[in-house]
């Protein structure tokens, strides 16, 4: 399907190189940082600091690549991933269970429970995953613009549904939207160059651009030398486009 | 040719689209017209037939033979309806009534809440937003109920339709383009085959209701 849209509207299309990109920021391997990605939240929550480092820099990677617009992606949670920047049509595509087991058992050599296993624990590990990251259920269509199941609809019709829907004013690549994608993009940047830092990363941070504002909301300990918002700026102003940085978070102390 | 169906929540649009897509296909549009020839079949007036369908489940329960026989009656009244392959349908049940019949695309269009509410509130100057939220969301369990009670089913399970389109980012033209286009691919097109298909389907559904009206 990806393949099909990238062709019909000469878009790029990505999926799994976000992943690499952002593994090779981090220097872990594509592998592991899949796996992370999809790993059961029991596990996740022992490493929530470092959970929010994978997450930002996938969004970040993701970011990067999306900034010019006519993209195509195709891997986890892109909906989700990309917030609600402007500009972004947002596909799930569902398939009969017996249509996807006949797949996976063309591509590999599982047997037909075998290849039902497989794709039952799947679906299981993402949904857990999107619920424990955003707290939402990955098959709630409200998450989407449109949901389309290949059954009867061939994938080249969905092809041809979703192109036709991309050629619309609401979804065109304005002057507004490719400011708006900057911004993401910059804020992403900012948010990854913020979790990289060790005292940093384990912090409840949220970072919004608009016209190279930076702002960043949410809760930090207020130490007496003023050290983690002197940080956060410091580092704001490291990202190129950054102008201004305003910092809105809430103090706490932490040895009251 | 095409036969559309559209479910969607009160107050989501339903209509808008539904005609934007029977003008656009030149197709003919109903929705309460199928309750109106279904109470004729059945010489009750479209009132009380309207009211057994919004009736909350409990009651629906103690009148089990009534109702199947009402549901019949519509479904009938739909598939004579399809037969000639040209039909945008926005009334009750579409997806369920009409569910494994060749040749049909099912949709299910999403509102978000705030312009639902926005959409009742202009309707009934008097009523606020509060109030307004309150009573979307009682119609809507009130459907979801009375889905699962007659099918088994959660109205908002995107898998019992084919398109499942979301007016937020998308505007209601949109949506319609989308929709049509969807109709005009292969697999929904109303072929011979698929048009002999229709017409056994009516037959059926005849059959079953004068069956249905004869033991009753």
């Amino acid at each position: 399907m990806a393949a099909c849209l990238a062709e019909q509207l000469g878009y790029r299309s990505v999926g799994r190189e976000v992943l690499q990109d952002a593994a090779e920021r981090l220097g872990v391997s594509a592998e592991l940082l899949e796996q992370k990605m999809s790993g059961r939240p029991s596990l996740w929550s022992r490493f929530s600091s470092m959970r929010r480092a994978y997450i930002v820099a996938v969004q970040a990677a993701l970011a990067e690549r999306a900034v010019e617009g006519d993209l195509v992606y195709h891997g986890l949670a892109g909906g989700l991933l990309l917030g609600r920047v402007p500009g972004t049509l947002r596909i799930r595509l569902i398939a009969p269970l017996e249509h996807r087991v006949r797949a996976v058992m063309a591509e590999s050599e599982m047997d037909a429970a075998t290849a039902e296993r497989y794709i039952r624990d799947v679906d299981a590990a993402r949904a857990r995953w999107v619920k424990a990251m955003y707290g939402v259920d990955i098959m709630d269509p409200r998450l989407y613009d449109m949901v389309i199941r290949l059954d009867p609809m061939t994938v080249a019709g969905a092809c041809a549904v979703v192109a036709k829907v991309v050629a619309q004013p609401e979804f065109a690549l304005t002057d507004d939207v490719r400011a708006a994608l900057r911004d993401f993009l910059t804020a992403c940047r900012v948010k990854l160059a913020l979790v990289g830092e060790t005292e940093l990363r384990a912090l409840d941070l949220d970072v919004s651009v608009e016209g190279g504002v930076v702002e960043v909301t949410g809760v930090a300990p207020l130490l007496k030398n003023g050290s983690v918002g002197n940080r956060i700026v410091e580092l704001a102003h490291g990202i190129p486009g950054v102008e201004q940085v305003r910092l809105k978070v809430e103090w706490f102390d932490p040895y009251p | 040719m095409a036969i559309i169906t559209i479910s969607r929540g009160s107050l989501s649009g339903g209509r808008a689209v539904a005609e934007c897509l029977a003008e656009h296909l030149g197709v003919p549009c109903v929705a309460r017209e199928i309750l109106q020839e279904a109470a004729l079949s059945l010489g009750v007036s479209e009132q009380a037939m309207h009211e057994e369908f919004e009736t909350t489940p409990g009651r629906w329960a103690r009148l089990h033979q009534e109702r199947e026989t009402y549901l019949l009656a519509v479904r009938s009244a739909l598939a004579d309806r399809c037969v000639d392959g040209r039909l945008v349908y926005h009334g009750l049940a579409g997806q369920f009534l009409l569910r494994g019949v060749r040749g049909v695309l099912s949709v299910r269009l999403i509102a978000p809440l705030e312009l639902r509410i926005q959409a009742l509130v202009k309707q009934h100057h008097r009523m606020s937003g509060a109030a307004g939220q309150e009573f979307i969301a009682n119609v809507d369990e009130e459907r979801r109920r009375w889905v699962r009670e007659l099918y088994g089913e959660d109205v908002e399970d995107p898998s019992l339709y084919d398109l499942t389109v979301k007016l937020r980012a998308m505007s209601l033209d949109t949506a319609c383009t989308a929709i049509a286009e969807a109709a005009a691919q292969s697999e929904y097109e109303v072929t011979a085959e698929v048009k002999a298909g229709l017409e056994a389907f009516a037959a059926t559904c005849r059959q079953a209701l004068e069956t249905r009206m004869a033991r009753a």
